[in-house]
């Protein structure tokens, strides 16, 4: 029981982190219907950007776990952008259904190159800003990192909840995401906002990225499959809902950890891989995903 | 305060206007009218920027405007209520309204006081008023059309284009329409107003246009288009209703 226990504490934390992503993958969805197939690679940019500010890999640490977080963001950011104007903004100008899918893949695989030639092709370990000594819950080790991550995870989801439901540059995000050319007529830059969704979504995933960082290994290929799976997250709860992201993420990691133990970490991606199918198979919207009903 | 020469649009390499011109002076109330597929939309489309025009002027206080994107039209001082509605489903009444004023919010446009502008919208359109919190998406038809204008006006616009208002209203509330069209007229506000519904446009308007092919027609005072066989029979329904 505590075993079990454990597994799912350990399932929540990596599902929250799935759900992050996922949560990336939606908020550039919403307002161009394009997505960033590189979103892993955000996440492993950031960190690594992250452990070269708080570790020692280049020469630091310069600042501490904290203070990192909101640089790397920036960085993340920034990194979206660059996403945005090279990758996508050509073929949503040219109306191009599938140019994105390519050249965002494309930049991911280049920006792993990239990583690999600058940090090496092994992984690092990012220390740990808390003490990585367990504590119990019901018998069952928890670590504080984990905890962390679960806080961490809601927090960044509440924070743009709020922004979009609150200021009237959020409302404008969701306008464009409701019908971008009636947005356009409201004087609202849809272009602008585009490229701010893809700023938050990888600012997003490079914040997951210095999240999830302390718990694994920091490398080149980290990103990959997380990207990977959070899609299938993204799928499985629905590109349009966030509960859904948590929802989904939830379900995958706790399957993964428990598959992992109880039946054979071979086989650990199988159960959630399923539950894509099934879902893709019987409720394609995903299990949160929303039909929009359109009145003419 | 609008004004229209010689545009040419379409869709693709389809035109669909060949040379428009029109006037919409400061304070009036101008309607273009024709059948389906006139290309009356298309013009409303040309001249907000959500299809570029091919050539000609669109004029706005003097400031060519052809060819920008519709959000910088928009905060030239152009609102439009566009065909089929477009309102935001997922927000609700309020929020729809208020993102009517954004560039006011950002500063694109005065300021002047937003919250009193949204109570007045919300006063003249007492439906909406009702149904400030309910997501857009759940009202009807009608309630939807009042919403497009009001969110227009939110702007504080110097010209309203309005597209089809009564399009596909019952009869009771396409009178209200028209009512608050009226009213809005007496408060002076300058609006393009596209409609199917000749009769009742041509009674709200001082003056007017008509479209056949993507060209403009005939055009006059209202009294003159009535009086006008050709524009009787084929819009007016061969009598003189009114």
């Amino acid at each position: 029981m505590d075993i079990f226990l454990q597994l799912t504490f350990s399932g929540i934390a990596l599902g929250m982190i799935y759900a992050v992503i996922a949560f990336g993958y939606q908020l550039t969805f919403a307002t161009s219907g394009t997505l960033n197939f590189g979103q892993g690679e955000a996440l492993m940019l950031g960190a690594l950007v992250g452990l070269s500010l708080a570790g020692g890999v280049m020469g630091g640490p310069y600042i501490n776990y904290w203070l990192m977080i909101p640089l790397v963001m920036l960085f993340g950011a920034l990194q979206g952008v660059v996403v945005e104007r090279i990758g996508v903004r050509p073929s949503i100008k040219t109306k191009n259904e599938f140019g994105w899918i390519m050249s965002t893949i494309a930049l991911a695989i280049i920006f792993k190159n990239v990583a690999e030639n600058i940090w090496g092709k092994d992984d690092l370990t990012f220390p740990s800003p808390v003490s990585s000594t367990p504590f119990q819950i019901f018998g069952a080790n928890v670590q504080i990192m984990q905890v962390i991550v679960v806080l961490g995870a809601l927090a960044m989801m509440l924070a743009v909840e709020l922004f979009n439901r609150k200021s009237i540059y959020g409302k404008a995000v969701v306008a464009t995401a409701n019908d971008s050319d009636a947005a356009g007529l409201m004087g609202i830059n849809t272009g602008q906002v585009v490229t701010f969704s893809y700023a938050l979504s990888s600012a997003t995933a490079a914040f997951a990225g210095v999240l999830v960082a302390p718990l694994t290994l920091t490398g080149a290929t980290m990103g990959t499959a997380l990207g990977l799976k959070a899609f299938a997250v993204a799928i499985i709860g629905g590109l349009t809902s966030g509960v859904g992201a948590i929802v989904g993420g939830l379900i995958l990691g706790i399957a993964e950890t428990l598959t992992g133990y109880y039946i054979s970490t071979g086989y650990k991606e199988v159960p959630g891989l399923l539950l894509l199918l099934l879902v893709l198979a019987i409720k394609p919207s995903g299990l949160f995903g929303k039909t929009t009903i359109k009145k003419v | 305060m609008l004004s229209i020469n010689n545009l040419y649009a379409g869709y693709g390499k389809v035109e669909v206007l060949h040379g428009i011109s029109l006037d919409v002076p400061k304070g009036k109330v101008v309607t273009l009218i024709g059948s389906n597929g006139a290309g009356k939309t298309t013009t409303m489309r040309a001249i907000c920027g959500m299809i570029k025009p091919q050539s000609g002027a669109v004029s706005l206080n003097g400031k060519n405007v052809a060819g920008m994107d519709s959000h910088r039209i928009a905060r030239a001082g152009l609102a439009h209520s566009p065909e089929g509605r477009r309102v935001f489903s997922t927000m609700s009444v309020r929020d729809n309204l208020t993102l009517g004023a954004f560039p006011r919010f950002t500063g694109a446009r005065p300021k002047g006081n937003i919250k009193a502008d949204l109570e007045r919208a919300l006063e003249l359109f007492p439906r909406l008023k009702e149904r400030q919190d309910q997501l857009a998406g759940t009202l009807s038809g009608g309630e939807q059309q009042m919403l497009a204008m009001a969110r227009a006006l939110m702007m504080n616009p110097d010209v309203i284009l309005l597209d089809e208002p009564s399009m596909g209203l019952a009869p009771i509330l396409v009178e209200e329409v028209f009512r608050i069209i009226q009213r809005l007229k007496a408060d002076g506000i300058t609006m393009l107003l596209v409609e199917q519904f000749a009769a009742a446009a041509l009674n709200v308007a001082d003056y007017g246009y008509v479209m056949e092919n993507g060209r403009i027609s005939v055009h006059g005072a209202p009294e003159k288009l009535k009086n006008d066989p050709a524009v009787n029979e084929a819009y007016l329904g061969g009598a003189n209703k009114h």
